[in-house]
């Protein structure tokens, strides 16, 4: 592994960041759904994230050497429903209403998908310092051809 | 016991590539600090170092890489401690740049020896 290498790695964890905040957006987005096409109530998602040796298929791959089993970057290994029930609310005049009045609605709890968009921003902030001083080895390393 | 020039250059270069490795090592620690159950994982620059010193050097050798213990543990398995990830960080990058310095010097003397002190 090299430094060009170590820029995949950290490319890696600000894809997976950027998708989980993309979930969390659409569940905050959805918190309040009650009609979807597969029918029923949005059911809130959850990320699964897995690490996982970094794919050479670039350019870094002709340069690669020593240490690469030791390289892991991260995937969102799976998007998974929550299994928790929907909240039933009793509102009869609703379109989506069943028989007895209730309407099921998604139990999203707005706090909850807030704390984790902060987490996942302040990953992606983390991965981005990990990029930056990278970069500036790389660079540094230039500097003794000058 | 003095040392060539070309022996300070090849342990620069070995000090070097440490750095790098050890930097594959953090960026892997920060990718992974949300996925359940990964543990933090390092090396032993020192010891490596004088490692390198009795055997052929990095090139010949692999780095042994541990899993660091004695951190703290969060529910899912996973025990990433951002304060010592960034802090080996900041630390690994100026190693580097430190190494690239002297390695820049020591060019430059040798460059001026070729040009007989007219640089």
């Amino acid at each position: 592994m090299n430094l060009l290498g170590v820029l995949e790695i950290s490319g890696s964890a600000l894809t997976a960041e950027r998708q989980r905040a993309e979930v969390v957006a659409s569940n905050l987005a959805n918190a309040e759904t009650t009609h979807t096409a597969k029918g029923g109530p949005y059911q809130r998602q959850l990320v699964i994230f897995s690490a996982q040796p970094v794919s050479h298929a670039k350019f870094a791959s002709v340069l690669s050497d020593v240490g690469d089993e030791y390289a892991r970057g991260v995937v969102v290994k799976s998007v998974v429903p929550d299994p928790t029930p929907a909240i039933r609310r009793f509102e009869p005049g609703h379109p989506d209403a069943d028989r007895e009045g209730y309407v099921a609605y998604p139990d999203i709890n707005p706090i909850e998908e807030m704390v984790n968009l902060m987490g996942s921003a302040r990953s992606y902030q983390l991965n981005v310092a990990a990029v930056q001083a990278t970069k500036d080895m790389i660079s540094q390393s230039l500097e003794i051809l000058a | 016991m003095s040392w060539s020039d070309t022996a300070v250059i090849e342990k620069l270069g070995e000090y070097l590539n440490l750095a790098a490795f050890r930097q594959t090592l953090i960026a892997s620690n920060m990718a992974n600090v949300d996925t359940p159950g990964y543990r933090t994982r390092d090396i032993d620059f020192q010891g490596e170092m004088s490692r390198a010193e009795d055997e052929l050097g990095l090139e010949a050798m692999q780095p042994r890489v541990f899993e660091v213990s004695g951190l703290i543990e969060r529910p899912d398995g996973n025990n990433v401690s951002l304060d010592r990830e960034t802090l080996l960080l900041a630390r690994t990058e100026l190693q580097f740049r430190l190494a690239v310095d002297i390695l820049r010097k020591k060019f430059q003397e040798i460059s001026s020896a070729i040009k007989e002190g007219n640089s």
